[in-house]
């Protein structure tokens, strides 16, 4: 997938088929990070940790529902992308462009975490089977889409 | 925080509205977003520029200092903004928390 031309109300990116199904195939997981991942607090130092814990969770349910949606939206609804000679075109707006990038790093990440959250400064390898592998695969293909995704929003050609 | 003007006060209950008598500061909330080895850099730098509406300088600065030093101060503010911008922070995705100052 690179991006071919983009102004101040749209980005045009251009995909082969594979990489079409391929992009569909990491945003039909989302959303993967569970809900109660995120923390408000480390220390639990402040007023009414569970009250605000709450809200945070319910928050961000919502949100992900939402995110939920536009997914759906995407996949299934025409004028999204549009078939070419060579491939398919996706066009998308700056906020649709923000808005897929935190759908597909909740993947990445819900990624991480299902592959036991490997840290190489913590030595925490991941343990390689044959489960794990489609984990190891969605996380990095998230994090390529993410890549081309963010260079049309800096400017910056990608090839 | 002053820890020796009012020890009969519980901490993180009624404290908020009160002024530090030692700094003179209004109590606040430390936004921290804390390192890990999945969010790429060039991710964290642009959430840091969306949230905080800072220039990508500042916001290098601060995703290499999550980067190298495992975890960064992004703004201290009151409780409302604090917990504003762990949702803002955690709707990317990013390790973020607020702690009090």
């Amino acid at each position: 997938m690179k991006l071919i031309r983009t102004n101040r109300k749209k980005s045009i990116f251009e995909l082969s088929l594979q990489e079409k199904n391929l992009l569909d195939e990491v945003l039909k997981l989302y959303p993967l990070v569970p809900a109660t991942h995120h923390r408000l607090s480390r220390k639990s130092n402040i007023a009414q940790p569970n009250d605000h814990q709450r809200l945070l969770e319910e928050s961000l349910t919502a949100q992900r529902e939402e995110n939920r949606k536009y997914v759906q939206a995407m996949l299934h609804q025409p004028g999204h992308f549009e078939t070419t000679t060579s491939g398919e075109q996706l066009a998308l707006s700056g906020p649709e462009i923000e808005w897929l990038l935190q759908v597909l790093n909740d993947v990445r990440v819900g990624s991480w975490i299902a592959l036991g959250s490997p840290d190489p400064d913590q030595d925490k390898k991941i343990a390689f089977n044959k489960k794990l592998l489609p984990h190891f695969r969605m996380m990095e293909l998230a994090g390529e889409f993410e890549m081309v995704f963010l260079d049309a929003l800096t400017g910056r050609a990608s090839g | 925080m002053a820890t020796t003007a009012t020890p009969e006060v519980l901490p993180g209950i009624d404290r908020d509205e009160e002024t530090d008598s030692q700094t003179g500061r209004e109590p606040g909330y430390l936004v921290i977003c804390w390192n890990d080895p999945v969010n790429l850099m060039d991710y964290v730098t642009h959430v840091f520029q969306v949230v905080f509406g800072w220039q990508r300088q500042k916001a290098e600065v601060h995703m290499l200092q999550v980067h190298n030093q495992g975890k960064s101060v992004l703004v201290r503010e009151s409780m409302e903004k604090a917990e504003f911008y762990v949702h803002q922070l955690q709707k990317y995705t990013l390790h973020a928390t607020m702690e009090r100052d």
